[in-house]
């Protein structure tokens, strides 16, 4: 009988064969369960015998030299047995999901569930300003967020790159994978940028998983984008000084099915706080601003 | 040189946009964060119009100014004047400003951002003390993120090879994300071989003062090699592998990082002592806190 002592509670649906006891709490052990049918698996344990076990995938945590393994008949394997009986492993059965079990780490931390709420709609549609008003909204309710300004990036990351097509696409990739890293780490990411191209941003899509992706659609007719003009970037491409601008002379492409779309309202846009609001009742209602 | 993201000294006036508000002082200094993140001081003149120029000076470790160079003028009629700036290959770009920065972020999460560089021979152990780091981090309620060389190479480097170029740029680009994590208030650990000292110095460079902690796996080749954990040694020594570190690339070591983990006598500290060393020195230099 192995001893164990689990400061939370077994995810419910599985019945180890083991009780429960003291643990010496110093020390990472392992534990060998048979699972249902399943071929057996390895358990592990952190100090002070925090025990994860979540669906039908068994997580094996990073463990201490001095780590010691429990079989079910109680023989000891010492810590360096142990890496080689893994390292041997053949089986698919046994996968390292360290990644997981940190992401979850990270989420309780934060009470808040990471992932990528992408802006996308032309320029002057308010994409900036939208995701400062999101992030001092979310801020002030003690949830962590980044924005990723596809004009700041172009001052780092992206700085390599030009307006072509395929730098944008670049541009866009880039920005989708740093923004799938932080919505990993855990961060509300907040990706603002015109991403013209539905293939583009369907590509960034693709990369997080099911849900993490939120795509918002800055739905300004182009005469208010330019009616604002806040960069002045309009009144060069009407003079022909910049080519390939989206909106005069390059397409843009509208998502046809994304998460939230934010429109004009007659004449009236509705402020940026209300925009944010509207964006923060989705995340909340998608689990988002809880662990 | 362009002005992009300005950021007040403490107790200073706020430029937003290049207008300057009615109560400026005469004379005030502002810290500009250049494109390439260095940090450098501008003054700025106003006159008795509320007209300013700002004049850039690069300062020595005193204060005192080392040479000048003019940025761009700007006036304080109220309009947004600020200059759209060419970054590299970006024109026409303009740096957005947003009310919550790093310091709202570290607040948040009691504690301040910053890049933990480990830097080693493959097999000196890199990854084992990071994953250590962070766990223990993780259980003192601290937030960090691992950058790990291999797994980035599955995403946002998969377009780059291991030639020289594509390497530095590999490099690069984990500095430049290692930055923006940083600037998120979270502690980086970035864990890849990263050879060359000027790779490194590169992204010393792009991060504020102190932020940056090099971490020296100090481990001998022959260590490294009969540890072989990924079989790479074994292929790079058959020929299989051209231009493997350590064997026909070399290794560059640090030769002013902030830590070095080494062994003792023989003896190899576990993965935990090194961590713990590692979250010594952040605690020491108050990265455990906002």
């Amino acid at each position: 009988m192995v001893a164990l002592q689990g400061t939370r509670p077994f995810v419910s649906g599985y019945r180890p064969e083991f009780g429960y006891g003291p643990l010496q709490s110093s020390k990472l052990v392992f534990a060998r369960f048979s699972v249902g049918n399943n071929a057996v698996k390895n358990l592990g344990l952190c100090r002070g015998g925090d025990v994860r076990l979540r669906s039908s995938r068994i997580i094996i945590k990073a463990m201490e030299e001095s780590a010691t393994f429990l079989t079910k008949d109680c023989s000891v394997i010492s810590g360096k047995d142990l890496q080689m009986m893994l390292g041997n492993e053949k089986s698919t059965n046994i996968v390292w999901h360290k990644s997981s079990v940190d992401k979850i780490d990270r989420q309780e931390l934060l009470q808040q569930k990471g992932c990528v709420i992408w802006i996308t709609g032309l320029s002057g549609s308010g994409k900036s300003t939208l995701a400062c008003a999101l992030s001092r909204c979310l801020h002030s309710r003690g949830k962590l967020t980044y924005i990723l300004d596809g004009d700041n990036v172009r001052h780092g990351l992206n700085r390599d790159l030009g307006f072509k097509a395929e730098d944008r696409a670049e541009n866009i990739r880039r920005i989708g994978e740093v923004a799938k890293l932080f919505a990993d780490a855990g961060v509300i990411c907040i990706a603002s940028l015109i991403s013209p191209y539905r293939k583009d941003r369907d590509g960034c899509r693709a990369l997080l998983p099911d849900g993490d992706f939120i795509e918002v659609f800055m739905d300004m007719p182009l005469q208010v984008c330019e009616a604002r003009d806040p960069k002045g970037l309009y009144k060069f491409a009407r003079a022909g000084k910049i080519k390939g601008f989206t909106g005069i002379d390059d397409p843009y492409e509208p998502p046809l099915n994304c998460e939230i779309v934010l429109k004009q309202k007659g004449d009236n846009c509705a402020s940026p706080c209300n925009m944010a609001e509207t964006v923060i009742r989705y995340l909340e209602e998608k689990g988002y601003l809880r662990a | 040189m362009n002005a992009v993201g300005i950021k007040p000294l403490p107790g200073f006036a706020t430029l937003r946009d290049g207008y300057l508000p009615g109560n400026a002082k005469a004379r005030s200094v502002l810290r500009i964060t250049a494109a390439d993140g260095l940090q450098q001081a501008v003054r700025v003149d106003v006159n008795a119009t509320g007209n300013g120029k700002a004049k850039l000076d690069t300062l020595k470790p005193n204060g005192s100014p080392l040479g000048s160079i003019l940025a761009n003028g700007f006036t304080s009629n109220g309009k947004n004047q600020s200059p759209l700036s060419r970054i590299g290959n970006s024109t026409n770009i303009k740096w957005h400003e947003c009310s919550i920065d790093k310091i709202d972020r570290q607040n948040l999460l009691n504690q301040k951002g910053c890049v933990i560089w480990i830097t080693g021979l493959s097999g000196s152990g890199k990854s084992t003390v990071a994953c250590h780091l962070s766990k223990i981090l993780t259980q003192m309620g601290k937030l960090t993120y691992i950058l790990d060389g291999d797994n980035l190479r599955h995403g946002l480097n998969s377009d780059l090879s291991f030639k020289a170029e594509d390497r530095a740029e590999n490099i690069r680009r984990v500095g430049e994300v290692a930055k923006l994590f940083s600037d998120a208030g979270v502690i980086c650990i970035a864990c890849l071989i990263s050879p060359y000292r000027r790779d490194r110095e590169a992204c010393r460079k792009i991060l504020p003062n102190g932020d940056f902690i090099e971490v020296f796996m100090d481990v001998p080749l022959g260590v490294c090699e009969s540890r072989d954990p990924k079989g790479l040694y074994k292929l790079a020594r058959a020929g299989k592998i051209k231009g493997f570190t350590g064997i026909d690339d070399p290794y560059e070591p640090p030769v002013n990082c902030e830590i070095t983990l080494k062994c003792d006598n023989g003896i190899y500290a576990s993965p935990s002592a090194m961590a713990e060393k590692v979250i010594c020195y952040l605690e020491y230099n108050g990265y455990l806190q906002a």
